[in-house]
């Protein structure tokens, strides 16, 4: 338990080559361990809006809604391990779909282990320290993307440069998605409402 | 059935709240508002009231035509420029013609005006009028005769062929005239007390976007020479404070400056500290009726830091502070009393504005309701440093109107000065300023540390103290099992 939750992502983002590594060979990746990770960062994202100090929240209290943040968190995520595991599959990418999503959610920890805190901290600076803050947002981005980075390419087993055209391929390819689920959704609303007008002109004939 | 009960309550609810509503606001035809933080529009009780209306048949002088400007004096005497009529007319404090002054002598022979656009009356009665068609300023006594002709300004900055068009003109205290002219992209023009011209102050940069700027690089010389130049926007009108300031707007729907106050050296020294840049309106529509930022034709500054411009588009009045803070907006175009069809003017009778409206050819008097007076005196208190007495009355501006941003601010600001960090950044977060926020908190961080700094150090030797014990306990027991051992 404390092996799966607690010491081995730490060392994957610690030792991140190492770690996925032993991620993808000797199995020490869990999906659960995935999935605790998502639902953190989301109270992660909605402690952030709701309890950040007044010097750096700046969003409007009257659009917070926790629904949205569960939504633009998993919807994003999927759709990246979608994509990716799309291309990588043509591409030929060792990596199983199971396996990305491990990547991507492993590399995901920083992003609570440093705003998690920082939420509570920002409530005790002055806005000269509120650069600090920034910064320690913009670091855990940046170690989420560098970790991101080295879990696709260890899982696929790809070079570096390989890795950051299926990176850049992910993404057109997530934009493709986008645009094609707007349009079935678009399409499908079309064919819904086109029969529920036909039963209503039935309903209101006889 | 529940979810049925609950409509039908709502309905009611909504039903008793359209009804109670007319009431409220039957008193004015307007919906006064300033906006927030959030750039939302926020209903206000109503700052100002309409009073009455004054035309030419109700002074006994004939209607108006086309009337251009007015002026109010310090002591309430007010000069209107009828210019249809090519005259002024000179009224009492208490609106009792005292005269109209029609022509006035050149040299022994009778001159007229010729569709004037602009007023003003110095604190010497002298009245200055920028006769816009004759290309002249003229200035005449309190009772209509000449003192002196500003015509023809000569000066190597001014352009070949130049030709003298006045529009609105101001005095400082010193004599010294400032005209707004037609086709002066320069600047606001400056003459001396003897009518020489001196030169521009207030120049407006010129603002261009970087899309106009490639299409200029990528185009030919030929092209070049078609398009319109890169210049800027003249100046609508001009007013002057008590410390020599000069306030004037500008109309130019590229810039978010278009209210300026100008040092004697003619920089703009305004001071925007408020959500948003002094300038009427934030939210309008793009397109369409009615579209467009607000056109500020006409500013006046009413002492004490605050001043109010008039936008004739949208026809409404937006007053402000010495921080470029709204402290609210009002009018609107149509046809009852105190809304406007095309105003052209404003000034500050006493307590009461007074706005002239061109379209309708008579003069709306406003005069201030409780909220009003209220706003203004606690901005007055403010200004003038007297902050506890501020507080009071902010207190009861925020009883008459809990969202009114401004007096969480002043009342933040006033306990800051006292040194009650911690309501100054309540009151701060109310208001949504997070500069003044950061300084209460700064403060208060400092108190409790300075506070707390006994009891943290207490604690942290008593730490420090047990984990050292917590070691000597634990080697010594190690120490006597290993002696133990052997």
């Amino acid at each position: 338990m404390k092996r799966d939750f607690v010491k081995f992502p730490l060392h994957v983002i610690f030792h991140p080559f190492d770690g996925f590594w032993d991620m993808k060979y000797e199995r020490k990746g869990k999906v659960r361990v995935v999935l605790t990770i998502l639902a953190l960062l989301i109270l992660t994202l909605i402690l952030q809006k709701q309890f950040s100090g007044f010097l750096v929240n700046f969003y409007d209290p009257r659009d917070l809604n926790s629904l949205n943040d569960i939504i633009y968190t998993l919807l994003p995520f999927f759709l990246f391990c979608v994509a990716n595991w799309s291309i990588t599959t043509l591409m030929e990418g060792e990596g199983k779909f199971k396996e990305i999503v491990m990547a991507t959610g492993y590399a995901l920890l920083p992003l609570i282990l440093l705003n998690l805190p920082m939420t509570f901290i920002s409530r005790i600076m002055v806005s000269e320290e509120t650069a600090f803050y920034y910064m320690m947002n913009s670091f855990a981005g940046i170690w989420f993307i560098y970790l991101l980075f080295v879990g696709i390419m260890t899982v696929h087993q790809y070079t570096a440069s390989k890795t950051v055209i299926t990176m850049i391929l992910t993404v057109i390819a997530m934009g493709i998605f986008v645009f094609l689920g707007t349009l079935a959704i678009s399409l499908g609303a079309q064919i819904w409402y086109f029969i529920y007008d036909i039963y209503r002109e039935l309903i209101f004939r006889t | 059935m529940k979810l049925k009960k609950a409509l039908v309550l709502a309905a009611i609810v909504s039903m008793l709240a359209t009804a109670a509503s007319p009431a409220a606001s039957a008193a004015t035809p307007y919906e006064a508002y300033t906006y927030n933080y959030y750039e939302d529009s926020v209903p206000l009780p109503a700052p100002y009231v309409p009073e009455k209306a004054i035309s030419g048949q109700s002074l006994g002088v004939g209607s108006f035509n086309q009337p251009n400007d007015l002026f109010v004096t310090e002591d309430g005497f007010i000069y209107i420029l009828d210019s249809g009529n090519a005259r002024i007319i000179a009224l009492d404090n208490e609106w009792r013609v005292i005269r109209t002054i029609e022509s006035f002598d050149i040299d022994g022979t009778e001159n007229k005006f010729a569709n004037p656009s602009g007023i003003f009356v110095s604190d010497k009665k002298e009245i200055y009028v920028a006769d816009t068609d004759k290309g002249r300023v003229v200035v005449l006594t309190n009772e209509g005769e000449l003192i002196r002709v500003v015509n023809n300004p000569q000066s190597e900055i001014l352009p070949q062929g130049f030709k003298f068009v006045p529009l609105k003109v101001t005095v400082d205290k010193a004599g010294r005239i400032f005209v707004v002219a037609r086709g002066m992209y320069e600047g606001i023009m400056q003459f001396d007390e003897k009518g020489r011209f001196l030169g521009y102050v207030g120049t407006i940069k010129v603002s261009t976007n970087p899309a106009d700027r490639l299409w200029r690089t990528l185009a030919t010389d030929a092209q070049k020479a078609q398009m319109q130049l890169f210049i800027p926007t003249e100046f609508a009108s001009v007013d002057i404070d008590s410390k020599g300031f000069v306030y004037a707007t500008t109309v130019d729907i590229n810039s978010t400056e278009t209210i300026k106050r100008l040092n004697p050296s003619g920089q703009d020294v305004l001071k925007r500290f408020g959500y948003y840049p002094p300038r009427g309106d934030i939210r309008y529509r793009r397109l369409g009726n009615n579209s467009g930022p607000s056109k500020l034709v006409d500013i006046k500054v009413l002492g004490d830091g605050m001043y109010v411009a008039l936008d004739s588009l949208r026809a409404r009045l937006f007053t402000y502070n010495d921080e470029g803070e709204l402290l609210y907006a009002f009018g609107g175009r149509g046809t009852q009393l105190g809304v406007f069809n095309t105003p052209v003017a404003v000034e500050r009778a006493g307590d009461k504005l007074v706005v002239l409206d061109r379209g309708k050819n008579n003069i709306v008097v406003f005069k201030p309701t409780q909220f009003g007076k209220l706003v203004t005196e606690a901005t007055i208190e403010h200004y003038n440093g007297n902050t506890d007495r501020s507080v009071d009355i902010w207190r009861d501006v925020l009883r008459l109107n809990s969202n009114f941003d401004i007096a969480y601010l002043g009342i933040g600001r006033s306990l800051l000065m006292e040194k009650k960090n911690k309501e100054a950044m309540a009151y701060f977060k109310l208001g949504m300023h997070r500069k003044y926020y950061s300084t209460a908190f700064k403060r208060y961080r400092r108190e409790v540390m300075q506070e707390q700094f006994g009891n943290f150090m207490t604690t942290l030797m008593v730490l420090i103290a047990a984990f050292v014990a917590y070691r000597i306990a634990r080697k010594v027991r190690v120490r006597r099992s290993d002696r133990r051992e052997a």
